[in-house]
């Protein structure tokens, strides 16, 4: 009964800071209009004007300004004008975000990030209560911020975050249609498909178990192929014609559109001689997509830690970054309390976050706003913000690749080691 | 005698030349207040559809002709402009507006094509054919800056419904072309006299571009007797500028302005301060400035064209009747009975000359009044996003006006049509958001294909002034689409506001600044950037890769062991060079 309250404590007071946020005069405004919050595939104020494009019968697609998919047009258009009542959209992203919030506290209910069906850490005791972990989500200022700011990157997460939820529980199928829909909407939750899964596969209940793994993926692959194929053909059926898919997954494949954000992808391509850019695009994305592999394989044994691993790539690597990938890493990091005591560089990396956070939109308003200061500073911002990100990504594999070495060699515990 | 019906076949078929082909040329002058003159040059030709076709051009430019033919043009419209017209002091548009274009190069032209995409093909044959024969950068206009208009241009002949199907109307401008005496000359060439008789023996590039304003405008359009398929292939050359006639009485090879000599000012003597030392600059506008065609075109008209047969006076001059002119002997005088006109046939081989004295005159020509002022600005600051605001005045205190405004912008000036609003506010200072947006046209922009399309009709009340605001996000492009001079920003193709048939309005251009990424740094960009990918990438890879192993474990790598090895090395081949040496001995 406690619990309870406590967690409807919590769900009060995220969903009572973010309704005053949205209330406060200007500052929804505001933080929609910033680059680190809003990205052109993302953003509220494109999610408008395809509202209004699509209900004056414009295709929004034949345009370069609506990048998103095409079921948001038709869940916008069920709930009033955000114009002329602002309230019901402010409710529904504050609800998405308590959504996601949920999940996460299935999540970590679960206890999956400490005993997993092939490994047990001898250090799992140490981690925080679930109503700790969905606080320290809902009350991160990114998170805060990106509710505000009302991106249609929310939607993914939550897809993602329930996806998660599911699998844990052992509900292989809906898990499925959660992560086809949030590939639906961005394009990359399809690389999360690998590690999901393998933690769908151990995950399952005892009841029904398929116990050939090649057997368990083909059948999930075959779902998620279903369900995007379904979503892909309703989208077809709203918009009229196939214009869609160039519009929105094209975008993020040939990165036409340079606006920038938080992330590397931005200013490389602004630089990059036209002969160059197919090339290195397809570089990028394959660096993007590397990493599932040798994670995945490496660390079989504990796939939750794979996919928050992945987050982090995401985090940096995106072709559109935000802070809302930031904030999703960061969602899922506390469930890994345990093994921060063997992380080495946390007030490094900490430092070069908050470092980066404060001054990225200083120096962006330099570059656009006062003109005394030029790209190179956002830029800069930007290579700093990665290299933090980078470095609490590697430290936070290190100190879980220790933990599992740990259990084969009790007697290093607390001492020096190196790699070979 | 049998020479006879041949002759009379002759002369009847000379008498059909000259009668389906003629050519006239005007010059119109009208002082604009103050001290300014606007000279409107009017040349026109027609030709019949039948000698087009055969290639007989005789007063129709071949160059030109030829171009149309190929490009399969029915309808050519061609602009080149400078400067602003001033409506609030110089009134309504010479010709309504309807021979002038936005500043830098405009052009539009009915195509004949079946498909689009033919169409598309002819219109690129037909700008990059007016770029060599103008010497304009005519083939810049691409797909990225053609629209399609729907409601701003009507052709100017009412085409029947089975040959208007296959006619495809396309519409480019280049507002960042600068225009100046390389497009005079070819347009001079165009002409039956070639600059060297009648009016357009006036025209100098110094005094041209000199102007505050000047429009050179070539329109080609089919003119049918109605009700009969006969057609003829009118031309029209216009060059309007509006002078300054101070400016231009500089002599040419005294160009720079020097402080006139004290005696030489003319001081407002009634003010208490008025000495040797100050002078108050003496209001001219009740006096009219002396001129003279040479001090102001450079030299006396020589002559007129004579080609230009038909009767009409080649020179009028609209000042009141009051007005002293004095014209060179040998020019005929017509003037006009409505009082602010009068017209002079000029010889054919002296020397035409034209001068006005220094006259107080009270009477002035009424200026016309334009049906409405427009203005388009920006609004916002930054360099992230920005909007339009465009301010759109009907004077009239009676009449409503019923418009198209039409705007083409670049993708890179990604607007939100969902922030579009009017705003009406009428004389009085009442405001109301009532629509007066009646029908609107939205294409949108595909990055770096399409441009912006919108085509807005508004009906404004008497005596109201409407505000058009519209919010836009700048886009970042990439290295190589900037132009060399990248911060000085991106020319905005001015707004066209279309009344009616005949009367054309249209703003200035907007110059838009985009923020720049810095161009000396595309090899750092690339490879800080990888270096950054690559840290993330290693580190990863590293800690996947490797195993873990206990310091003492490993294998030593410092400066003792380092040293160990290398004498345990060196012993050893002294070893085995001892053991050869000793094996030889």
């Amino acid at each position: 009964m406690s619990i309870d309250r406590r967690k409807a404590a919590l769900f009060g007071a995220a969903a009572a800071v973010r309704l005053l946020l949205f209330t406060s005069p200007g500052l929804p405004d505001l933080l929609t209009g910033r680059v680190e919050i809003s990205t052109p595939v993302t953003s509220f104020k494109r999610l408008q004007e395809g509202l209004f494009l699509y209900n004056h019968n414009v295709s929004p697609y034949n345009g370069g300004v609506y990048h998103q998919a095409p079921l948001l047009l038709t869940l916008f258009s069920l709930i009033p004008s955000p114009a002329t009542y602002p309230v019901f959209t402010n409710l529904l992203y504050i609800s998405v975000d308590l959504s996601s919030a949920i999940a996460l506290m299935q999540i970590a209910e679960s206890g999956e990030s400490g005993s997993s069906r092939l490994y047990t850490s001898p250090r799992r005791e140490k981690r925080w209560s679930s109503v700790a972990v969905a606080a320290a989500f809902l009350f991160n200022p990114f998170t805060i911020a990106t509710c505000v700011g009302r991106p249609t990157s929310v939607f993914t997460t939550c897809a993602i975050l329930h996806a998660i939820a599911k699998a844990v529980n052992g509900a292989t199928f809906h898990s499925m249609l959660a992560i086809s829909l949030a590939s639906y909407l961005s394009m990359y939750p399809l690389l999360l498909l690998p590690p999901l899964a393998l933690l769908c596969y151990d995950r399952q209940k005892s009841t029904k178990r398929i116990e050939s793994l090649v057997k368990f993926t083909a059948g999930s692959t075959t779902v998620v192929t279903g369900s995007l194929f379904v979503l892909l053909q309703m989208s077809y059926l709203i918009t009229g014609s196939w214009e869609f898919v160039a519009s929105t997954y094209g975008v993020q494949l040939l990165l036409p559109d340079l606006t920038p954000n938080v992330g590397l992808w931005w200013y490389f391509f602004v630089e990059m001689f036209d002969s160059f850019r197919n090339f290195f695009l397809g570089v990028f994305w394959l660096h993007l997509s590397s990493y599932v592999g040798g994670l995945t394989i490496r660390i079989r044994t504990q796939p939750l830690f794979v996919l928050t691993m992945v987050f982090g790539v995401f985090a940096i690597f995106k072709p559109y970054p935000s802070i809302s990938d930031a904030s999703i890493f960061l969602a899922m990091l506390p469930l890994y309390r345990h093994v921060f005591p063997l992380m080495k560089y946390t007030f490094v990396e900490s430092s070069i976050v908050l470092y980066a956070t404060f001054l990225g939109p200083a120096f962006y308003y330099l570059w656009i706003y006062a003109g005394s200061g030029n790209a190179n500073f956002f830029y800069a911002i930007t290579l700093v913000w990665s290299l933090g990100w980078s470095l609490l990504l590697a430290d936070v594999l290190f100190a879980v690749l220790r933990d599992e070495w740990e259990v084969e060699r009790p007697e290093m515990k607390g001492k020096e080691i190196i790699q070979i | 005698m049998r020479q006879l019906p041949s002759l009379l076949l002759l002369l009847v078929l000379s008498a059909c030349v000259f009668a389906s082909s003629d050519y006239h040329e005007q010059l119109v002058l009208k002082p604009l207040h103050p001290s300014l003159l606007l000279a409107s040059f009017n040349f026109q030709s027609k030709t019949s559809w039948a000698s087009f076709e055969q290639q007989n051009f005789r007063y129709f430019p071949r160059s030109l002709g030829q171009i149309l033919q190929h490009a399969n043009t029915r309808e050519l419209h061609l602009r080149f402009s400078l400067g602003r017209w001033d409506a609030e002091s110089w009134g309504a548009r010479p010709w309504g507006g309807t021979r002038e274009g936005g500043t830098g190069v405009e052009l539009w032209a009915w195509v004949e094509a079946d498909t689009d995409e033919e169409a598309e093909g002819r219109w690129l044959t037909l700008t990059n054919a007016l770029s060599g024969l103008f010497c304009a950068s005519l083939n810049f206009i691409d797909s990225t800056r053609t629209t399609r208009p729907v409601m701003s241009f009507q052709p100017a002949e009412q085409y029947s419904n089975s040959s208007s199907e296959n006619l495809h109307l396309l519409h480019g401008t280049l507002p960042r072309e600068v225009v100046c005496t390389e497009n005079l000359t070819p347009f001079l060439k165009l002409l039956p006299c070639k600059g060297k008789a009648g009016i357009s023996s006036l025209l100098d590039g110094h005094k041209l571009f000199d102007a505050s304003w000047q429009s050179m405008s070539i329109d080609v359009t089919p003119v049918c007797v109605p009700g009969t398929s006969e057609c003829q292939l009118q031309i029209t050359h216009t060059i309007d500028m509006v002078l300054d006639i101070q400016r231009s009485k500089r002599p040419r090879d005294n160009p720079i302005p020097r402080p006139v000599a004290n005696e030489d000012l003319k001081c407002d003597t009634s003010k208490p301060y008025h000495s040797h030392d100050t002078c108050y600059p003496l209001d001219t506008s009740a006096q009219e400035e002396d001129w003279s065609l040479s001090q102001i075109f450079g030299h006396s008209m020589k002559g007129s064209c004579p080609l230009a047969n038909d009767g009409t006076d080649q020179v009028c001059i609209n000042v009141p009747h009051a007005r002293n002119v004095f014209a060179s002997s040998g020019a005929a005088e017509h003037k006009d009975e409505s009082g602010y006109s009068r017209c002079y046939e000029v010889p054919a081989d002296q020397d035409f000359e034209l001068a006005l004295p220094q006259q107080e005159i009270s009477e002035k020509v009424p200026i016309e009044q334009p049906l409405l002022y427009a203005e388009r600005s920006f609004i916002g600051y930054g360099q992230e996003r920005g909007g339009v605001q465009a301010i759109l005045t009907n004077p009239s205190l009676i009449d409503a006006v019923d418009f198209v405004y039409m705007e083409s912008l670049p993708w890179f000036m990604k607007l939100y049509l969902h922030t579009l609003k009017a705003k009406i506010s009428n004389g009085n200072g009442k405001s109301s958001k009532d629509d007066v947006i009646q029908e609107m046209y939205y294409q949108p922009a595909l990055d770096r294909k399409r441009g912006t399309q919108l085509e807005v009709r508004i009906l404004i009340p008497a005596n109201s002034t409407v505000i058009l605001t519209y919010d836009f996000e700048k886009a970042i492009l990439r290295y190589t689409e900037y132009p060399p001079d990248a911060n000085r920003g991106f020319d905005i193709a001015p707004a066209v506001i279309t009344i009616g048939n005949d009367i054309s309005i249209r703003t200035t251009t907007l110059l838009l600044p985009l923020p720049t990424p810095d161009f000396s740094m595309p090899y750092n960009v690339i490879i800080l950037t990888s270096t950054v990918m690559a840290l993330g990438f290693g580190s990863v890879l590293n800690l996947l890769v490797r195993r873990f192993v206990g310091v003492d474990e490993a294998e030593k790598w410092d400066l003792r062991a380092i040293r160990f090895k290398v004498a345990a090395m060196v012993a050893a081949l002294v070893r085995k060079f001892r053991r050869r040496r000793d094996h030889t001995e």
